[in-house]
């Protein structure tokens, strides 16, 4: 390690000005003229030993060596000398920022946030930036994003580090990692650092090409907060709000949680929770309306952050899920019926009418019934369109070879001894993989090919049985109620009908609309947004960034709001991690009260120079008026 | 030249003070005399009235000088010895550089030697004085006299000594024994200022049977030189140069190169059977007279 080094060792030329400043000094140095009767004195004076001692001679040539000294000074000052803060101070240094929600977390003492405590550390090292360095400023929350390139511009590095603010985002690292790796193409990065308050997630898929220093800022604090909320359908015509509260201090913190139905304060629960102790409060909350609720989290000491104490949910009106079927498919219209809180509509066999109405779920062996506008499909005894050329069904018997039993659809479904009379058969040269390419999951496979099908589009979810079930035992086992409760089951999911769980803050969840539509979406900083629904109706890719309430507007007309709230037990807790763990490699982080940069001297240098000037003005004063 | 100076015998001293000088005699360490007859005692087995010992009677002796005393008491014959009188030779060498310039210090170098020289006439002794000057030129000479009929001639020649010259006072003792006979007491009134070496000409005086009696003469701005700051020092008789910086830092080193130029001279007068006496051209010339001189043993009153 070089004790010192200089970001302008060109500069050391200028040590060549020693030349002309002696030539300069003994042509200009003027002393009066003394007549003297004889010079055998003062000459026996200067040949006094103690005249010649090194002292006597720095003495006599004071002025001289001021000169020479103050020259270097400035020179070496020119030339910027620095105390490099490690070994591994490199010309381009990429700075990661956290500012995940936790950054936003205050600290009690100072009343400053961990952001504000990073964006410190970083003016210093901005303020410190050696001529040759280069900075790049990054933040992180869920995803990353690149504030600067690489500069060493003191202005516009300090305007991008003020304009950081925390987000209501969880921390994930992943992202702004990749991004930064990118930049080693272009840029010889040999060390990254990141700035964090330590709340990450502990694994990291990523395989580092740089080393990396995570710098691990501030303290730990007092938090409550809600991590949990969600609705789950009570009855016909009521919803169970359940509400998770968190705390992050080892001893109890106590706080009132208050639940807002579109604006008015309906219940309210007194909270304690510690760090190993969180409280889950169940509300019942009528749902014959649409209602927006809020949970709001009032805590009653300090609590260090804030975006975690509200969350917002959107609870639509209790109604039973409607399911369309063909008339053709007695034995699944029957078992879906059978599930409480359904509502049956038969598509006619002959005409093929289908009834008015918003339907949930469709059962049908018909393959034009294939594009009705209905989130949950199941199709039976149809392949689709695009996978003809790759699966054909033969006149023979088959049978179930494997099947996925953590998939929704098939959970509690023994389907090990059913019986086909139809065997679906993949087409010579086609496979698994092909299928997979045009986006469909096979769940169950046969002896020759698939017997079912998933695909998910956006909200919409369809299974194709490639196999006509009426042509095949499972209408007589046991497994196939279940099946179509399954079936039931995930409908009522996605018809917001079973269950109802609050959106984190990131992307708000898709809204199905009009379709091709263009939509404002208003966040709760004001801020307007613009979107367009696809065909399907699907308004998606919503940013939400903030914890709130969004509403969608088409033109003035509000046509939907949805709630967010951060709903992170990790963010909550601001707890940090000791070490994180890379695809190859761990990397622990650092406690840093201060970020080690580069310690410029040029200052001191100037300064120095300065008051050698005023020494030497002093000094100079001082002999002319003793002449 | 005012009033009363006609009135005085010599523009050098008033007339009352060359009486005082009138009544005063030298007094040499040694009897380094001439052989001719004088009025100095200069050792036994002179012809004076000044008892000065006894020795034992040699065959041939003049049976005048038996101590018949003592042969009366002891039965055995002694001499008595009486001292000699004998002339002493006075050399008076008045440096006449340029350096004798400063601060009246070649008036009172003359006044000095015309003070010491009239004592050495009144005393019967024979008086040169030689006032060296210019490398170039001989010196100013007055040829060796006796007698009162001389201080006239001395006066004058020491009122018509100039400054200026270039000599250091080495070469001028070296030029004036060129000149010089005869054993005495040579008296140099000089600031003895000079690069070069004095131990030779020292050396030369004594061999020539001089006894040498230095006396250093310097100005205040000599003993005391109130510079400060960076200077460059001109000297007054070669021209040279030499740049001085902190002058006034340098004094104490200045004062002690002084004392040991002094020690130096005494040393090598002493060591020659001589004498060395520092003065201040600005002390009074009869607190030079009557106060160093005397209590230093080199005059009588």
């Amino acid at each position: 390690m070089n004790f010192l080094n200089f970001v302008n060792l060109y500069g050391a030329w200028f040590f060549l000005a020693v030349i002309p400043l002696v030539i300069l000094y003994f042509l200009k140095l003027r002393r009066p003229k003394v007549d003297v009767p004889s010079l055998a004195l003062w000459q026996s004076v200067l040949n006094d030993q103690r005249v010649n001692s090194p002292f006597q001679k720095f003495r006599r040539n004071l002025l001289l060596l001021l000169q020479l000294l103050l020259l270097a000074l400035v020179i070496l000052a020119l030339m910027q000398p620095f105390v490099p803060a490690d070994a591994g101070t490199s010309e381009y240094l990429p700075l990661l920022i956290d500012n995940s929600a936790s950054m936003g977390a205050i600290d009690e003492g100072s009343g400053k946030s961990r952001l504000d405590s990073v964006r410190e550390r970083v003016r210093e090292q901005i303020e410190n930036l050696s001529g040759s360095q280069q900075i790049a400023l990054f933040t992180f929350s869920s995803t990353g994003r690149r504030l600067t390139e690489f500069t060493n511009d003191r202005r516009q590095l300090l305007k991008a580090l003020d304009e950081i603010r925390p987000t209501d985002l969880p921390a994930k690292l992943d992202d702004v990692l990749r991004m930064t790796a990118a930049y080693t193409t272009s840029f010889p990065i040999d060390r990254v650092t990141v700035l964090t308050d330590g709340n990450l997630q502990e694994k990291v898929e990523f395989e580092l090409p740089f080393n990396l220093n995570i710098v691990r800022i501030g303290a730990p604090a007092d938090n409550l907060g809600i991590t949990e909320l969600s609705a789950r359908r009570s009855g016909a015509e009521e919803w169970e709000v359940f509400v998770r509260v968190t705390g992050s201090a080892e001893q109890l913190l106590e706080a009132e949680l208050q639940l807002f139905e579109n604006g008015q304060q309906t219940q309210s629960s007194k909270v304690e929770v510690s760090k190993d102790d969180a409280e889950r409060l169940v509300f019942p909350v009528a749902g014959q309306q649409t209602v927006l609720l809020e949970a709001r989290l009032v805590p009653t000491g300090f609590d260090a952050l804030a975006a975690d104490n509200s969350v917002w949910l959107s609870l639509p009106a209790v109604r039973p899920l409607k399911v369309l079927s063909s008339e053709s498919l007695n034995s699944w219209r029957r078992a879906a019926a059978a599930v409480p809180n359904v509502e049956s509509g038969v598509i006619s066999g002959e005409t093929g009418s289908v009834p008015d109405g918003s339907w949930d779920l469709l059962i049908s062996d018909k393959p034009d019934d294939a594009k009705l506008p209905i989130p949950v499909k199941v199709l039976v005894g149809i392949i689709p369109e695009d996978l003809k050329s790759l699966v054909t069904v033969k006149e023979e018997l088959g049978a179930v070879v494997d099947w996925n039993r953590t998939a929704p659809l098939l959970r509690h479904v023994q389907l090990a001894e059913v019986e086909f009379a139809e065997l679906p058969a993949y087409a010579e040269g086609a496979s698994t993989k092909d299928l997979e390419d045009r986006g469909y999951e096979v769940l169950v496979d046969g002896k020759a090919g698939p017997l079912l099908l998933q695909k998910r589009e956006g909200l919409q979810t369809t299974w194709w049985f490639t196999f006509h079930t009426d042509r095949s035992t499972l209408p007589f086992r046991v497994g196939f109620p279940i099946l179509a409760a399954n079936a039931v089951d995930t409908a009522m999911k996605q018809s917001s009908l079973a269950e109802v769980n609050a959106a984190p803050t990131g992307v708000l969840p898709a809204q199905n609309l009009d379709p091709e539509t263009e939509y404002r979406v208003r966040s709760p900083d004001g801020t307007f947004t613009t979107l367009r629904s696809n065909g399907a109706g699907m308004l998606v890719g919503a940013s939400a960034g903030r914890v709130g309430l969004y509403e969608i507007l088409d033109g003035e007309e509000t046509v939907a709001a949805v709630g967010t709230g951060l709903l992170n037990i990790h963010e909550t807790s601001l707890a940090d991690v000791e070490e994180l763990k890379f695809t190859e490699a761990a990397v622990a982080t650092q406690a840093a009260e201060k970020l080690a940069t580069d310690q410029p001297l040029w200052w001191i240098l100037a300064f120095a120079g300065l008051g050698m000037l005023l020494f030497e003005w002093w000094y100079f004063q001082r002999a002319r008026n003793a002449e | 030249m005012d009033a009363s100076a006609t009135r005085n015998f010599t523009t050098l001293f008033d007339n009352a003070l060359l009486a005082q000088i009138e009544r005063m005699r030298l007094r040499p360490l040694r009897r380094l005399t001439n052989r001719s007859r004088g009025e100095h005692l200069s050792g036994k087995g002179g012809s004076s009235t000044d008892f000065a010992d006894y020795r034992d009677y040699a065959a041939g002796d003049d049976l005048r000088y038996v101590d018949w005393n003592i042969f009366a008491r002891l039965q055995r014959p002694y001499i008595k010895q009486f001292q000699h009188e004998e002339e002493l030779h006075v050399v008076l060498l008045v440096d006449a550089s340029t350096s004798m310039l400063f601060g009246d210090k070649l008036l009172t170098a003359k006044r000095a030697a015309a003070a010491l020289g009239i004592m050495g006439l009144l005393n019967s002794e024979k008086v040169s004085v030689y006032a060296v000057h210019a490398q170039e030129s001989q010196p100013w000479m007055l040829p060796p006299g006796s007698g009162r009929t001389r201080i006239r001639a001395l006066l004058q020649f020491l009122e018509n000594v100039a400054g200026g010259g270039d000599i250091p006072v080495e070469d001028a003792v070296a030029r004036m024994l060129r000149f010089h006979r005869g054993r005495g007491v040579a008296i140099l009134a000089s600031d003895f200022l000079t690069l070069g070496d004095l131990s030779r000409p020292m050396n030369m005086l004594y061999s020539a049977g001089l006894e040498v009696w230095g006396l250093q003469i310097l100005s205040d701005a000599e003993i005391a030189p109130n510079v400060e700051g960076d200077l460059r020092f001109v000297d007054s008789e070669t021209g040279y140069t030499l740049d001085i910086t902190n002058a006034g830092e340098l004094l104490s080193i200045y004062h002690d190169q002084r004392l040991r130029l002094q020690a130096t001279l005494d040393n090598m007068c002493r060591r020659r059977q001589g004498r060395f006496l520092s003065v201040s051209s600005a002390v009074p010339f009869s607190d030079l007279l009557f106060d160093c001189l005397c209590r230093q043993g080199w005059v009588q009153r």
